[in-house]
């Protein structure tokens, strides 16, 4: 006894000064791991062929329910987005209430109801279920489809539509969808102005009445109900849902491209591109590699800040704030996609990585704490994902649907942690194809060429925002265009050369808006090559250059510069009058480079040089002759700076045909500016042009 | 956020709470240790899981006005390790017990969240208490930090559409408030900032008085106050003041009106009313005068733009809720040939008829349901109680509010709403701002 007592009071002696004195340099152990409980569900079929799942829980008083149509995708063809739009009109009119009243009925309820084309889903208080599927039962079974609501979305769907230009997570979505599927495959159509004239109200009801059937729906009930209350509000609210035949389709399975292909869309003035490495894999839910892929994607770059991807690019390179990869399986097709945003200037590098890292999960079998922790975190997300009652119905509604075995999720975590390194590497030389991918990036046109590397062609392909191949290198030029004919064109199409000769001087005024202040421009030239410009804000000149013919300055208030000789050479371009007049006498080298567009219009890309160190490239419409664009490289402090100055709005002043609307990019800035007048052979003193 | 900052704007951070009436009352203790450090402690066994969530009560108004970003790129590092933890090493143990971990930082306050298994509880405190006590970070993980910042700026606010919403407004609805700069801050802020300026923050605003330890899931209470009191009970007191700015924004006298132009397709119109501060007194009535304007498609602005005059693709009104009196922010997005000006008429239009015509019964009637819903479907995770309770707390000085705050919504009386719509949302008390697309230059 005394012996007991003494070691129970040494115990509790030891143990004080082992609290107050805690090892905080070692992480604490964990208790014995918690039971995981997959919760109960219940099941059961209405006489018009309703498949119902209930997953009863009490703990909110909230109750929802969700149709889903169990049916093959539809190729929409020439009216994609008429299937979408079905769904989303079956809200906006019954045969016994208007888009008003639903709305209303709605809101009061404090629910939320929505459609799609596959189903609907809706969600209120307990207390308010019966008036919820009052309404929910009016849409499924009543819809009347007006004309008036597909005007109404169709006017949103296109203004929506005309964000994408900018949008560079929709271009890569769509440049994605066209290369992986194709226009034959339900994955790969793409909606566009053109596809939405298209639509029909017709082909919308049609739709609805083909598929909205029972006989091919689940209905998932989730929370504060039972199976008994769920049979009698089912029958009662969608029992007179008629069944009918659904017809199914099938598709050819996507293959991943033959060998790397690199496809580019232009975003202009964006300061990050959007890259996505990307292809088809052969996985649909429950394939037997599904589990394993999981564990080798979050390995690469899947859910977790450990992944592969995460550290290498963004906590080792800082190049980005987020780098991830998936291996999605649906029914159709599964997909590989790897996606991050990074800098321009690390895009290729970025890429690189991405690569590498693929690659090395094919050479290198992972380690066993890597591998460890990785099915650790899988076991972790399994478990919280309990937390919600819906992720019972979806474990049991994709038993259903996929024909899954009964137990595939009550055994889903003995199977994930029995996954070997081995098998990782295997599921890795298999699904992993870093020599067969597509590499899509949205960004700023100077990243393309970058990336012409990657292709085993050399070749980049270009896109426009909806997926539409812009074939920029397979544009041949047309037979006997010249760098010269096409310098030509554009004096022609200027006003012509007698004009141009003629043409004594020419004054610009321009008008700019810049952060809410406005910006005047006054330029003067003089044939052959006098140059005045000035700028200005609020009547004070913040710059003049000056050219007189033989010397040139800078002035600003905080000073002057007297321009040297090599400085003069590289700017004469800039200081001549119709300069295009007198390439042949100037000993330029022009070069005919391709063609490209340059603001959706096709333009001849010339490369114009001199011994003496001008150098650009200018862009002319091969429609029209005129110049679209001019691309130069200035030399500055911070190194080269790409200037783009594009030219439209080209009007008519007399005959000469001059552009009113000037951007001026260099770099991040970006400043448009405007004629405000325009005056030709006014006689202009030479005294302007003198310098002191 | 470390990983995701979430933007004020683009959430409807309406607090939440439970019904009253319904026996589904959040229960909890909380209690003070020694050092200050405040702890919440909520029992649900339900699911084997446990939240252990530190929020610091510094957020992007405690920076100073040639700092901007600090307390949004401090969260940043506090990944980086701590003096027992490598770099790189934080999320490794969490993701490798189970768990997962995030961040956020707003205008007015940090928060980290890691949730575990449930025997993993004394990781998660092993954790925090180490990045309370001992947060070290080298110059290479600043360094790296830096550029993932840098282009975090990018990614979430200035490359994409209408990135720049929330810093254009706020510059120029606060002129004195630090409000006036967003979570992000400036660049050159980060950029040029030594590296010593980091660890004074960290000694000036991560001390056990300036933050609440809310632990949330399957525990055993008293077993939890043990361990809590193991990691957390010798850390010592912070010795410097803390910062805290005045409410101090001047009342706004004239409408201040602004075109911005940003790389967008579609014009964008906003106006931004200033409001009182979350838990002020006519807050509740604002709040339910924003869902009157825009929640549901039957709500008046979405009715009218949207629908009858279809002149507007979308249409959202929602107050920002801070700890300061805040904005109410509009914006509407136009059918492609509408101008900005018809889609602010529009909006004037509605706005008009609130500050003339008190609201029928049925729209009140209406609102309340739709603030019921919203409590009861708001609080059904242990990471959103979690996180509730400590931002009730710290902004509110109250965690029970997780269970009363319903009956200040319920308290609001159509008059209310009247008067809330006279006061703050008037023309001398906005800012409007066009946002055009660069073309249109």
């Amino acid at each position: 006894m005394l012996k007991i007592t003494f070691i129970t009071l040494a115990l509790v002696i030891l143990q004080l000064p082992i609290n107050a004195q805690l090892d905080r340099s070692v992480p604490p152990q964990p208790g014995p791991p918690p039971v995981i409980q997959i919760g109960d569900y219940e099941t059961f079929t209405t006489k018009n062929g309703i498949r119902v799942i209930v997953v009863e829980n009490r703990t909110v008083p909230v109750v929802s329910f969700q149709i889903t149509l169990d049916i093959d995708r539809v190729l929409e063809k020439e009216a994609k987005g008429y299937v979408s739009m079905a769904g989303e009109l079956m809200k906006t009119g019954t045969e016994n209430r208007s888009k008003r009243e639903i709305d209303e009925e709605t809101d009061f309820l404090g629910a939320s109801i929505s459609t799609h084309s596959r189903g609907m889903f809706g969600s209120s208080l307990t207390r308010h279920k019966k008036p919820l599927l009052e309404l929910m039962s009016d849409i499924l079974l009543n819809p009347t489809f007006p004309e008036e609501e597909l005007e109404r979305s169709l006017r949103q769907s296109r203004s929506a539509l005309s964000t994408v230009r900018t949008d560079a997570g929709s271009m890569v979505d769509n440049i994605s969808s066209a290369l992986l599927f194709g226009k034959d495959h339900p994955y790969g159509e793409i909606v566009t102005e053109e596809t939405l004239d298209n639509i029909t109200i017709e082909k919308c009801r049609d739709y609805y009445e083909t598929y909205f059937r029972p006989n091919v729906s689940y209905m998932v009930i989730v929370g504060d109900t039972d199976v008994k209350e769920a049979q009698t509000l089912v029958e009662k609210y969608f029992g007179d849902w008629k069944p009918a035949e659904v017809p199914g389709h099938k598709y050819q399975k996507p293959a991943p491209p033959e060998g790397i292909r690199v496809a580019f869309a232009e975003r202009p003035g964006a300061v990050q591109s959007l890259i996505s490495v990307t292809y088809p894999v052969d996985l649909s839910p429950g394939h037997p590699d599904a589990i394993s892929t999981s564990i080798m994607n979050n390995i690469l770059g899947g859910g977790i800040f450990s992944g592969r991807l995460m550290q290498n690019l963004r906590e080792d390179k800082g190049y980005t704030y987020g780098a991830r990869s998936s291996i999605s399986t649906y029914r159709l097709s599964g997909r590989f996609n790897a996606r991050t945003e990074v800098r321009n200037s690390v895009t290729d590098s970025t890429i690189a990585e991405i690569l590498y890292e693929m690659e090395r999960l094919r050479s290198e079998p992972v380690d066993d704490e890597t591998l460890d922790l990785t099915r650790n975190f899988m076991t972790g997300s399994f478990a919280r994902s309990l937390e919600s009652p819906r992720t019972v119905a979806n474990f049991a509604l994709n038993i259903e649907r996929y024909g899954l075995p009964d137990d595939y999720y009550a055994t889903y975590l003995e199977r994930l942690n029995t996954v070997s390194s081995e098998k990782i590497k295997k599921m890795a030389e298999k699904h992993l194809l870093p020599d067969n991918t597509y590499i899509i990036v949205a960004g700023n046109r100077e990243v393309a060429e970058t990336l012409e590397k990657f292709s085993p062609t050399g070749e980049v392909e270009f896109f426009d925002p909806f997926g539409r191949p812009l074939d920029l290198k397979d544009q041949e030029i047309p037979e006997g265009v010249t760098a010269e004919n096409i310098i030509e064109k554009y004096i022609d199409a200027s006003g012509g050369r007698q004009l141009l000769e003629k043409m004594e001087d020419l004054t610009v005024e321009m008008e700019a808006s810049t952060q809410g202040m406005s910006i005047q421009t006054l330029t003067h030239r003089k044939a052959p090559d006098k140059y005045y410009f000035s700028m200005s804000m609020g009547g004070n000149i913040l710059q003049e250059q000056i050219f007189d013919g033989n010397k040139g300055i800078i002035k600003t208030p905080q000073g002057e510069m007297m321009l040297g000789d090599e400085e003069i050479e590289k700017m004469k371009l800039q200081f001549m009058l119709n300069p295009e007049l007198y390439f042949d006498e100037m000993g330029l080298e022009v070069e005919l480079d391709g063609i490209e567009t340059v603001d959706g219009k096709n333009a001849y890309r010339i490369f114009i040089k001199s011994q003496t160190g001008i150098e650009r490239t200018d862009y002319f419409d091969t429609e029209t002759g005129l110049r679209l664009r001019t691309v130069a490289t200035q030399e500055s402090p911070m190194g080269g700076i790409t200037q783009t100055t594009t030219f439209s709005d080209y009007r008519t002043i007399n005959t000469f045909k001059y552009p009113f609307k000037i951007i001026e990019q260099a770099g991040p800035q970006s400043i448009t500016m405007e004629v405000i007048e325009i005056r030709m052979n006014t006689g202009l003193e030479n005294e302007i042009f003198k310098i002191e | 956020m470390r990983k995701t900052l979430l933007y004020v704007i683009f959430l409807c951070l309406v607090s939440s709470g439970i019904l009253k009436g319904q026996d589904t009352r959040i229960d909890f203790v909380e209690y003070t240790l020694d050092n200050g450090l405040h702890v919440i402690l909520h029992q649900d066994n339900t699911t084997p899981v446990v939240g252990v969530t530190m929020m610091y009560h510094v957020g992007s108004k405690n920076e100073a006005p040639d700092r901007t970003g600090f307390a949004h790129f401090f969260e940043h590092l506090m990944f980086e390790g701590t003096k027992n933890i490598k770099r790189g090493e934080f999320d490794r143990y969490v993701e490798g017990a189970g768990g997962t971990l995030n961040a956020y930082t707003s205008q007015d306050v940090t928060y980290y969240f890691v949730l575990l298994p449930s025997n993993q509880l004394e990781l998660g405190l092993w954790l925090e208490s180490e990045r309370l006590l001992h947060a070290s970070v080298d110059s290479t993980g600043i360094a790296t930090q830096k550029d993932v910042v840098t282009e975090e700026m990018k990614q979430v606010r200035d490359n994409p559409p209408y990135g720049r919403l929330l810093i254009e407004t706020v510059s120029r609805a606060f002129t004195d408030h630090p409000y006036q700069w967003d979570v992000l801050g400036r660049e050159d802020h980060i950029r040029n900032a030594e590296d010593h300026k980091f660890h004074e923050f960290h000694k000036r605003f991560y001390v056990p008085q300036n933050v609440v330890l809310t632990i949330a899931g399957d525990i055993d209470t008293e077993k939890a106050k043990k361990l809590v009191n193991k990691y957390f009970a010798d850390i010592p007191a912070g010795t410097e003041e803390i910062y805290r700015p005045p409410a101090s924004e001047p009342v706004r006298k004239h409408e201040v009106r602004d075109t911005v132009f940003d790389n967008v397709q579609l014009p964008l119109v906003l106006q931004a009313y200033h409001i009182p501060e979350i838990g002020g007194e006519d807050y509740y009535a604002v709040d339910m005068l924003a869902s009157l304007l825009s929640r549901g498609q039957s709500s008046r602005l979405h009715r009218s733009l949207v629908d009858e005059q279809q002149i507007a693709m979308a249409v959202q009104a929602m107050p920002l809720a801070l700890e300061h009196p805040g904005l109410a922010i509009i914006f509407a997005l136009p059918n492609l040939g509408t101008g900005p000006d018809v889609l602010e008429k529009a909006i004037n239009e509605e706005l008009e008829k609130a500050r003339n015509e008190l609201i029928s019964e049925f729209e009140m009637e209406k609102l309340r349901n739709q603030m019921e819903n919203n409590f009861v479907n708001s609080n059904t995770t242990i990471a959103s109680r979690a996180n509730n309770l400590a931002t009730y707390h710290l902004l509110l000085g109250d965690a029970n509010r997780i269970n009363t705050e319903i009956d200040n919504y319920m308290k609001v009386t159509r008059e209310d709403i009247l008067r809330a719509a006279n006061q703050y949302f008037r023309e001398d008390n906005r800012v409007v701002l066009y946002f055009l697309p660069e073309t249109e230059k």
